[in-house]
């Protein structure tokens, strides 16, 4: 499963090791891209690899490494397939089981009991989309992910809210969208099947998502047409009715919707409508990663968040908010010190809508 | 193990993980260790270093491990000494044109500090982003810009080391010259940890200059571009940077990078830096001793284009599978040296190795200097490529010292070019390891190196 042509090719430069989030706080060769190379590379020998597990394990999958590397080696792909092997034979970390387990019994990451679509309640009396009244068949349909559902329940309802004014609707019974799973090498086919089999059913043309994780899984791994929020808001940005507010923002580029699919100016663009931006210390291509992806909130939450401690240190100290979007990129840069600072690009567009 | 902790507390391992991920650098040469230690202070490494002494243990020194030699690969087994943790730039004194690191700091990140204060370190390896100084000093490692500059032995003033048996000594001072006695300095840089493990150093630091342009002039053959190369330095003409692309090195630039514009051929691309006046004259001063031998000349001076190609350049070594994804780059006998004068002859017999091997290579490099950097390639996989490799690398290293010049100018001997000491330096090696006996009588430091 992993492509050992890609392990060949690296030449252990190290141009990668320069730049890897996690092995900036482990500061170990075996946290750095080119040490899980190596790692691999020995696993794929035939040696059982569970002394490799924290060292893949702690990847967040953000794909600097892809971008810096000279020989064109997409590692954090490479990572990834490897996690699928170690899967394949056993291999795995108590919380990757749990994590399992969670989202087998709950249909979610977060393991939450409650219904999925509570949020729909805060769109008011007067909006009043049952879940049940909604559509049979849709073009488009908001897929809200399990973080901006149970987490960031506003945020989902602020999307939704705008969304439904041009048509869209949601999913009867989302699930899980599987990234957490696909990302640390574990089968998502349940959670697949479940969603793929509803959005066949409504006829669904294009799957609107505002979270970063579920938007690379919804494209790469269904192989779904998928359209983030940032993209239809920027498309939309006109009719929006936004009052431009008198202060100044950053983004962070979460690494799953720039780096890895190239939306980076469409969020911009919005955020120009409403404000002044002023760039991170690194952005677009080359933005350090928020420590939320890959697995590592779950599995290594200290690395997480002194990974999201650093990309804070990267904001201008004139933005009066840190605008990302996804919900991941914005709890974890929260609870690593952004106290509130950190809000998704939705949220800003809410604080600027005359309606 | 437990007095290993005893010292460091948690950043001493043994586990599989990292003692596989520290078993090589960037070469062919492998070693295993059985502890990897990483100090974070000159007192942590001098008790390292007595414990090692005391029990006889085998003590391998290692920055960013991107040395191409091997030099930071335990060949005995014993401690590897990861001194990247120790990054910190302790001074920037400008005034006294200087700055104080920690060897684990990053080239680049020395260059990123110095260049608010108008200055910066001049050697600038294609791995600046990622190599240590440590290493840097290490192996006297040098880049594009010291065809003018110098290499980093002209840039250490004063170094802090430890010895064999963990006393700690001073080789310098502030001053920026002296006349007292040996140059212990310089003997420390290149010696790639043999006698001691560098744990700070005061460095040299050079005004940033006003203004860069770029002269890219485009040849039918490697062998005329050299020529090119002599006459304009004959003409007394001193380029910031003088680097040579073969046209198979300037097809996998464009790989890399769509956007660069770059001619056909085999190309020199001359770096000239001073004033704006000072560049436009040596411009078209080497665009006119170039004019009989080129195909085509032309000169860049927008910053952004410079640094894109010269951006290119710096990692063109490791990208050669973007012209081919079934061969991979193999670093050996990759940094040769002739003088000057016999550039020309080189880049022939460069080209005789390659087509009696059968071994493509992509030759780039800072011919300024008489450095060229073959770029083997094959396929990995196949045995019998790695044996024509490895004849390869023998007939260069050898065509090399019969011109006169050097198996390595920059990247260092280590375990992967021991063998080429004797036949390069004679009875001196002979002098170089009696130094080595002098200082580490008990043969612990990085033993295995430099054929000591």
């Amino acid at each position: 499963m992993v492509d050992v042509d890609q392990i060949r090719r690296c030449v252990r430069c190290g141009a990668c090791r320069a730049v890897c989030p996690s092995f900036e706080v482990m500061g170990w060769e075996s946290f750095n891209t080119r040490g899980r190379m190596i790692l691999i590379g020995k696993i794929m020998d035939g040696l059982n690899g569970s002394w490799a597990l924290e060292s893949l394990g702690t990847c967040t999958t953000c794909a600097l490494c892809s971008q810096m590397c000279p020989a064109g080696v997409t590692p954090s792909k490479v990572v990834e397939d490897a996690r699928r092997v170690l899967a394949s034979r056993d291999i795995t970390g108590a919380w990757q089981r749990e994590l399992r387990e969670r989202i087998s019994s709950t249909g979610n990451s977060l393991g939450e009991t409650g219904r999925r679509h509570g949020w729909l309640s805060m769109l008011g009396a007067e909006a009043s989309y049952d879940i049940k009244a909604l559509d049979v068949k849709a073009d488009q349909v908001y897929f809200a992910g399990c973080m901006a559902s149970y987490r960031y329940s506003e945020t989902a309802a602020r999307t939704f809210g705008i969304l439904r004014r041009f048509g869209v609707s949601i999913l009867p019974s989302e699930r899980c969208c599987g990234s957490p799973l696909l990302r640390t090498g574990l089968d998502a086919s349940e959670c697949m099947e479940e969603n793929l089999r509803q959005i066949n059913e409504m006829d669904v043309d294009v799957v609107i998502t505002g979270c970063a994780g579920c938007y690379t899984t919804l494209k790469n791994d269904y192989g779904l047409k998928v359209m983030s929020v940032a993209e239809f808001l920027a498309a939309r940005v006109s009719e929006l009715e936004i009052r431009p507010l008198d202060f100044t923002v950053t983004y962070h580029d979460p690494c799953h919707l720039g780096r890895v699919n190239g939306i980076f100016d469409q969020p911009r663009r919005v955020i120009k409508e409403i404000c002044e931006l002023e760039e991170m210390r690194s952005s677009r291509e080359l933005a350090r990663c928020c420590g939320g992806g890959g697995g590592v909130r779950a599995g290594y939450r200290d690395v997480s968040l002194e990974i999201a401690r650093r990309r804070l240190a990267d904001a201008p100290p004139e933005a009066k908010y840190i605008v990302t979007a996804c919900p991941m990129c914005v709890r974890n840069l929260n609870e690593a010190g952004g106290h509130g600072r950190v809000v998704d690009l939705v949220d800003l567009v809410a604080m600027a809508c005359r309606r | 193990m437990d007095a290993l902790r005893d010292i460091v507390g948690p950043r001493v391992s043994n586990s599989p993980a990292e003692l596989c991920c520290y078993s090589c650098d960037a070469s062919q040469v492998h070693g295993l260790p059985e502890y990897v230690v990483r100090p974070l202070t000159t007192a942590e490494v001098s008790r390292i270093l007595r414990l090692a002494y005391e029990r006889e243990i085998p003590l391998t020194a290692r920055g960013a491990g991107t040395g191409l030699a091997g030099g930071a690969v335990p060949l005995r087994g014993g401690i590897v000494l990861d001194m990247s943790g120790m990054n910190k730039i302790l001074e920037i004194d400008v005034e006294n044109l200087q700055a104080h690191v920690e060897p684990g700091v990053v080239v680049e990140q020395l260059n990123r500090a110095l260049r608010p204060h108008g200055f910066f370190f001049p050697p600038n390896p294609g791995s600046s982003s990622v190599c240590t100084i440590g290493g840097l000093i290490s192996n006297n490692g040098s880049g594009m810009r010291c065809v003018k500059y110098g290499t980093t032995k002209s840039y250490v003033l004063d170094l802090e080391v430890v010895l064999a048996d963990g006393s700690v000594i001073r080789t310098g001072s502030k001053v920026l010259k002296s006349s007292a006695g040996y140059d212990l300095t310089r003997l420390m840089v290149g010696a790639e940890g043999t006698l001691g493990v560098i744990t700070a150093a005061r460095l040299r630091i050079a005004p940033l200059p006003k203004r860069r342009r770029l002269i890219m002039a485009s040849f039918e053959s490697s062998e005329l571009a050299g020529m090119a190369v002599v006459k304009t330095f004959s003409a007394g003409i001193v380029p910031s940077a003088c680097e040579i692309l073969d046209s198979t090195t300037v097809k996998v630039l464009r790989r890399c990078d769509p956007n660069i514009v770059l001619p056909d051929g085999d190309i020199i691309l001359f770096e000239v830096d001073g004033t704006d006046l000072s560049t436009a004259e040596d411009a078209r001063r080497v665009s006119e001793v170039c004019a009989e031998l080129a195909q085509s000349i032309r000169i860049a001076s927008d910053e952004r284009e410079m640094s894109e190609i010269w951006a290119a350049r710096e990692l063109v070594g490791a990208a050669i599978s973007r012209l081919d994804p079934s061969k991979s780059r193999v670093y050996v006998g990759e940094d040769v040296g002739v003088p000057m004068k016999e550039i020309p002859t080189l880049m022939r017999k460069v080209q005789e190795i390659s087509d009696s091997t059968g071994i493509p290579a992509m030759k780039y490099g800072h011919i300024g200097d008489g450095n060229l950097h073959v770029a083997w390639f094959i396929d990995v996989s196949s045995e019998e490529e790695w044996a024509r490799l490895r004849r390869a690398a023998d007939m260069i290293h050898r065509a090399a010292i019969e011109l006169g010049g050097t198996v390595s100018s920059e990247h260092g001997i280590g375990g992967a070019r021991a063998e080429y000491m004797e036949m390069q330096w004679g009875s001196a090696l002979e002098i170089m390891r009696a130094i080595k006996r002098a200082l580490d009588p008990k043969g612990i430091l990085n033993p295995g190196k430099l054929d000591l």
